[in-house]
């Protein structure tokens, strides 16, 4: 019977849903409710067995499209020295994972959660690499609260922003925000969950109710993305995109097999999306 | 290979690899194996090895207050630390219990075993034959394993290159303890009359404190048929027993209930500890190894911590824990079959035998399981 309440509010976003409102309004990307959601969720970040074991889980699928997107469009100035900032980093798991990689330089992770912040912070400390100066680097901001950079040497190879947008009350700004820090020839790389009645299905109703995979309040199924609605965006942008530099990437969690990539996806569900800043002429 | 069964001798089953195919599996003494993994060490730049060295302690780090005084300090506390004798202290990403059924590293990470003692001891020694081996005239590479299965275990004869072979009697703890007292030349009448004579003279042989020789001599000039010795179908007799070399153990089932904790993996024997009837141990091991480094590799790859259970090692928990949980169920089953000594078992157990022998496709399935596990 607890459920009915919940139910109830994502119906009634589904069927009132205005198609592009999100993306056009014009505020502060951070929402408060988000923050202190995400503040309760942070001791348990790094618990194997705890609720972020499914972000753990995709962790490797991420690194495979953000190859996947390099691969597509080999830039030699994007190489061997490659800086990442990864917003709404959570507790660091990717943060981390990017850190490690060997043609890695640099690695900054930004969420303005304090409590998550500390929890990445202090599970940093168990690996001597990310003791290298300037290896892996966190801060408590948000993207706005960065100073804009002004040289190529100040922007990354790849700016992420993994399961981050469905969190945000105004995508588009937040986007806008985000894009100076994408250095010419480098990747915008995010992944989000399509607005779809699979979605809610899966992500509210299954994930949250039933099998109380994630904590429930983790998502707002009427802040979700859809891939057609980002493409609009980019295609607006100036710069972005050119020569085949859009990609995206479905994927679906599998009970008792994990997460797997499917074709088409994007339409249905959990999708990953890459864009690249034109190179320089 | 040659498979009987000592109580309805007409069961037999041949497992002949055709010329086409490749060998059922290999056999290499121990030291060869040892020779060739140390040698691959030695081309691997980044290994320290630490020679005649035993693990005197193994803990976790110091706890770290949280938030730390420091928060820029180095925070080990879930890194296992291996003190050695040689007092260096290792603290690990990943911690590889490779350290066999009494695995200290699998009492370090608390994890139970699941198992039971099958009340046999396995009896090995190296064995010198009297003419030639199992060796084929016309590839010199290829040779025949032999087992018989008795009702207190089976006795297997594997050849090794040169004139020797190597000897895995299955029996009960009191007549390996028999075997162990006896006279190197009674011992080897032990072992010829156990491929050759009926489980009634073997068991009568066990009880006499010597003179195994004499009575294996006068059992045989009273038996008709030796038609077996002369086409192979039994391993040649063996002339005398290379000294020091026979020992025993005893046989045990263990499973770990998982493989892995947070910076520990177990491999091999610390695993699980298999009743060798089968010869599955070792492959079972090298198995585990290669799922483990597999699941490494990949971690690597994606930069995940190799310690971390959701970023590794679970990959290598998951594709092995069950495979080995069957493999050890099975080869149980087998250990319970072949010690019934009467009954309908016995019939049926004959027939089955016969079965796979005479089912080319089935026998083929149980060919690749004994030798590439």
């Amino acid at each position: 019977m607890a459920i009915r309440p919940t139910m109830a509010r994502s119906l009634s976003s589904l069927l009132g849903i205005p198609g592009q409102y999100r993306l056009s309004s014009q505020s502060s990307s951070v929402n408060a409710a988000e923050v202190s959601h995400f503040n309760n969720l942070a001791s348990t970040w790094w618990d194997p067995h705890g609720s972020s074991r499914l972000l753990h889980q995709m962790n490797p699928l991420r690194h495979d499209f953000v190859a996947s997107c390099i691969e597509s469009q080999p830039d030699p100035t994007s190489s061997n020295h490659r800086r990442y900032l990864d917003v709404g980093c959570g507790g660091g798991i990717f943060a981390e994972s990017a850190a490690r990689l060997p043609w890695t330089e640099r690695v900054v992770g930004i969420d303005p959660s304090s409590q998550v912040i500390s929890v990445a912070k202090a599970h940093a400390r168990q690996d001597p690499l990310f003791l290298e100066p300037g290896r892996l680097e966190y801060q408590n901001k948000a993207v706005e609260d960065l100073p804009v950079p002004r040289i190529p040497e100040e922007q990354f190879d790849i700016v992420s922003l993994f399961e981050v947008i469905e969190h945000i009350n105004r995508p588009a700004p937040f986007l806008s925000s985000c894009l100076p820090f994408v250095k010419p020839g480098g990747w915008l790389i995010l992944s989000t969950i399509a607005r779809t009645w699979t979605s809610w299905l899966t992500t509210k109703f299954v994930a949250e109710e039933v099998v109380r995979l994630v904590p429930r309040g983790t998502h707002d199924w009427s802040k979700y993305v859809n891939e057609q609605e980002l493409r609009k965006f980019f295609r607006a942008q100036d710069g972005w995109g050119r020569d085949g530099g859009l990609k995206s990437q479905g994927c679906m969690y599998v009970p008792a097999v994990g997460w797997r990539t499917v074709p088409g996806g994007e339409k249905l569900g959990n999708y990953f999306f890459g864009v690249r800043k034109d190179p320089k002429r | 290979m040659r498979v009987w069964d000592g109580l309805s001798s007409n069961s037999r089953i041949f497992f002949d690899a055709l010329t086409s195919e490749p060998p059922i599996a290999y056999m290499t003494e121990n030291q060869n194996l040892s020779r060739a993994l140390v040698t691959r060490l030695d081309d691997l730049s980044a290994i320290t090895l630490f020679d005649k060295t035993s693990v005197a302690d193994i803990r976790l780090g110091h706890p770290v207050p949280f938030p730390a005084k420091s928060p820029t300090s180095l925070d080990l506390s879930s890194y296992p630390h291996v003190t050695l004798s040689s007092n260096h202290t290792i603290a690990a990403r990943l911690l590889v219990g490779a350290d066999g059924l009494n695995s200290p590293v699998r009492s370090f990470a608390g994890i139970p075993t699941r198992g039971w003692d099958y009340d046999r001891h396995g009896v090995v020694a190296t064995l010198k034959l009297s003419r030639g081996t199992g060796h084929s005239s016309e590839n010199p590479q290829r040779v025949t394993a032999y087992q018989r299965f008795l009702p207190s275990g089976p006795i297997a004869f594997l050849a090794l290159p040169g004139d020797y072979a190597t000897l895995v009697w299955t029996t009960t703890p009191p007549q390996a303890m028999r075997l162990k007292a006896l006279s190197a030349e009674d011992f080897v009448a032990m072992v010829n009359a156990a491929f050759r004579l009926d489980v009634v003279d073997l068991d009568y042989m066990f009880t006499l404190d010597s003179g195994q020789v004499g009575e294996l001599e006068w059992r045989e000039s009273v038996q008709s048929s030796k038609k077996a010795d002369v086409d192979g179908e039994i391993p040649q007799r063996v002339a005398s027993v290379q000294e020091g070399s026979v020992a025993s153990f005893p046989l045990r089932l263990r499973h770990a209930s998982t493989y892995t904790t947070n910076r520990v993996a177990l491999i091999g024997d610390a695993a699980h500890t298999i009743h060798p009837l089968a010869g599955q141990g070792l492959n079972m091991g090298l198995a585990d190894s290669r799922s483990l480094a597999s699941a490494v590799e990949d971690a690597v790859r994606h930069g995940a911590d190799i310690g971390n259970e959701i970023g590794c090692l679970d990959r290598y928990n998951g594709e092995m824990w069950m495979r080995n949980n069957r493999m050890l169920g099975a080869v149980d089953k087998l250990h319970w079959l072949y010690s019934a000594k009467s009954g309908p078992v016995v019939g049926l157990r004959g027939l089955g035998l016969r079965t796979v022998d005479a089912l080319s496709p089935l026998k083929g399935w149980f060919m690749r399981q004994a030798g590439a596990s």
